[in-house]
């Protein structure tokens, strides 16, 4: 399904947040480096997909009711087995209807493990003064306790996109903290780039947050989406 | 757009005036603080009792602005709000340019009569074309023609310096401020509720006016954030553009789902965005003073690492203290700058190393000559971007040292040094217990181009805003 296809779809069902999985899939053709994921309605399904995808993968739920997954034990990762990942799909799936008894369970998401680098968020909200504005960040403890983030209005020039990664207080950490391998900072930038073409092309998009991506020393990819609309 | 530029090019240079409403229990405010306008001046109020107060002032009075025998650019309103919308009419009628409504009472009260005034007054205006100012401000000061918001402000001699101001009190407090500071408006607008134009439209006009150099602002919450944005965007590219923001606006309450919704607060945009525009920021008057002034005044550079000269142990340390807290550097100089130091520097009370310690080795200003190969020194280091240097005025002054003679000296010696040095220089005057005695002397450095500031945390910050705003332009960071 395009873009267009799946935002409409959503639309007439009544939905404003967009799966994990359609998420990735509109991002993905917005050319963002995103960790593919496929919908799995069986744990047949679900191992069809991870041989597909080749081992080790990571399963989520995916209800459009729940929107914290790790908080109600709906991930698991580095499953490196077929067996695991039938378990796995049984336990995510009943954990989400003993916390969410109400949830719509669509089903789950499969997805290649991604090798772990330094966690960046990046994200998107619409602001009544400014419209579309990007965010950027370290992951984990920086965005959620520090706070330690920086904004810029869309459309971002390069130097926009440049200065939004230096401004952070942690850039060191990207820089190559303590032997850690340097983040490929024009991989970061691109990325940024390209998500302001994005949400300027796409005014029904309310919010967005990419959390995490990986940055790596060549290359960055964003292992989970999601998107809300207006 | 062209259009309303040349309207605005006429409201803020009008040759004829009216003013609506004045009278005995406002002090005759309007009429006064337009006794000196270059241009004419009409007066227009119907009551009888007012009236010959009116002519007393030796300014022609008229029962309509309709039945004024000349073609009217400008019209000051000052009644109440229930008669407002029939003047607003008649400044349609007359083919006015532009009108200020002085009158309050509107869209501020978030009471119902007044926001629907407020705006059946805006609609009249956008309809006819006529600019309207306000409601609820003190509109247009143009000093160079004696247009001015009351009675004491400054004028006479067109200054370079734009304000534009959401709030009446700022802009005629920065008027004053700015002018005891060697700061001289060119332009000024303090646009209250801004029905009609808003911050956008008078920054475009302050942006294209050539008398401009430097805009600063007062701004609260533009009505159109992104307009703002992207006229503050034009701006920055042309000339310096300093914004003081003053007040939050009252978050608009919404389901929110991501992290990114709930870490985009009001001031994390509203930094970021004066960040990319290359917008200079301030949050007080005496700052945004400081940061105009040094604007104005310092020549521009785009290096952070300064060269420092105080003239005692206890204020050498402070200024290093200043200046490193910003984002600017206090770096070592280079050997050959030291050796040349070694050859003539008192250690005995004084030492080196950056800031110079000076004031033993200089006698506080009596030997200029040893202050001239200081500063010449800094000014050929290579590692130092810009110059600072304490003023000794205020120790001369206290230990009643300081002559005529002395202060006309040194005056002469730093206005050459400025003038020769290709490096940003500023001062440090310090008023101590002086401060009557030491304004006066700080008008003189002005006098002579001198930016001075009066404490070193106040010039650390004008100089680290100063560099930013030229390391801007010249698009690196």
């Amino acid at each position: 399904m395009s873009t267009i296809e799946i935002i409409d779809r959503a639309k007439s069902e009544g939905r404003t947040i967009l799966t994990e999985v359609e998420s990735k899939q509109i991002l993905g053709e917005a050319g963002i480096p995103i960790a593919d994921a496929q919908l799995a309605t069986t744990r047949e399904e679900a191992v069809t997909a991870a041989r597909r995808i080749g081992l080790p993968v990571v399963l989520k739920i995916v209800s459009p009711d729940i929107s914290h997954k790790s908080d109600v034990g709906g991930v698991k990762l580095n499953l490196g087995s077929e067996e695991e990942v039938t378990a796995a799909f049984d336990e995510i799936v009943a954990a989400a209807r003993s916390a969410e008894s109400e949830a719509t369970v669509l089903g789950v998401s499969v997805q290649k493990m991604a090798r772990p680098g330094v966690e960046v968020i990046m994200g998107m909200t619409m602001d009544p003064q400014f419209g579309p504005v990007l965010m950027f960040g370290l992951g984990g403890v920086f965005v959620e306790v520090l706070k330690d983030v920086s904004f810029r209005i869309v459309p971002l020039e390069p130097r926009d996109a440049r200065q939004m990664i230096r401004d952070i207080q942690g850039f060191p950490v990207l820089e190559g903290f303590r032997g850690q391998e340097p983040a490929d900072l024009a991989a970061l930038e691109d990325m940024l780039m390209r998500l302001s073409a994005f949400v300027e092309e796409h005014p029904e998009i309310q919010e967005l947050d990419l959390n995490p991506i990986f940055a790596y020393k060549d290359g960055a990819l964003a292992v989970d989406a999601r998107i809300v609309l207006s | 757009m062209k259009d309303l530029n040349q309207k605005l090019e006429r409201a803020f240079n009008p040759r004829t005036v009216a003013v609506v409403g004045d009278k005995r229990a406002m002090g005759y405010l309007w009429l006064n603080a337009l006794k000196d306008f270059v241009g004419k001046i009409y007066s227009v109020q119907i009551s009888e009792d007012e009236i010959p107060g009116i002519e007393a002032l030796g300014i022609p009075n008229y029962m309509s602005l309709l039945d004024i025998p000349d073609e009217v650019d400008y019209v000051v309103c000052a009644v109440g709000r229930a008669v407002s919308p029939r003047i607003v009419a008649d400044c349609v009628r007359k083919g006015v340019t532009a009108v200020t409504l002085f009158t309050s009472g509107f869209a501020e009260t978030e009471e119902e009569e007044g926001v629907r005034l407020q705006q059946e007054l805006g609609d009249m205006a956008r309809k006819a074309g006529l600019l309207l100012v306000g409601p609820n401000c003190m509109g247009i000061y143009n000093p160079g023609l004696g247009l001015r918001q009351n009675a004491e402000q400054p004028w006479g001699e067109a200054g370079n310096v734009g304000f534009i101001s959401q709030s009446g009190t700022h802009c005629i407090n920065f008027s004053h401020l700015a002018y005891v500071h060697g700061v001289r408006c060119s332009k000024a607008v303090s646009y209250g509720n801004a029905e009609v134009l808003d911050v956008d439209d008078y920054l475009d006009y302050m942006t294209n006016d050539s008398q401009t150099e430097v805009i600063g602002m007062y701004v609260e919450g533009p009505r159109d954030g992104r307009r703002f944005f992207d006229a503050l965007r034009r701006a920055t590219r042309l000339k310096p553009v300093v914004v003081w923001k003053g007040g939050r606006t009252e978050a608009g309450a919404r389901a929110i789902y991501s992290h990114t919704a709930a870490l985009a607060t009001e001031d994390a945009l509203w930094n970021a965005a004066m960040r990319q525009a290359g917008a200079v920021t301030a949050d007080s008057l005496e700052e945004i003073v400081d940061v105009v002034k040094g604007l104005l005044y310092i020549k521009p550079g785009t290096g952070r690492r300064v060269g420092l000269v105080a003239m005692t142990g206890g204020q050498s340390v402070i200024i290093a203290d200043a200046f490193g807290r910003t984002d600017l550097e206090v770096p070592l100089l280079t050997p050959a700058s030291y050796e040349k130091l070694a050859s003539f520097f008192n250690i005995i009370g004084g030492s080196y190393r950056n800031p110079l310690d000076a004031g033993g080795t200089v006698l506080m200003g009596f030997h200029m000559g040893n202050l001239q190969r200081m500063l010449d020194i800094l000014e050929e280091d290579a590692n130092v971007d810009a110059v600072v240097l304490e003023s000794a005025a205020t120790f001369l002054k206290s230990h009643r040292l300081m002559t005529r003679t002395l202060l006309d000296n040194l005056l002469d010696f730093v206005s050459d040094y400025k003038e020769r040095c290709q490096k940003p220089f500023l001062m440090i005057l310090q008023p101590w217990h002086l401060e009557g005695e030491m304004v006066k002397i700080r008008t003189k450095f002005l006098q002579r181009g001198i930016a001075t500031f009066a404490g070193f945390q106040q010039g650390a910050n004008a100089l680290s805003k100063v560099i930013d705003y030229h390391r801007f332009r010249a698009g690196l960071d």
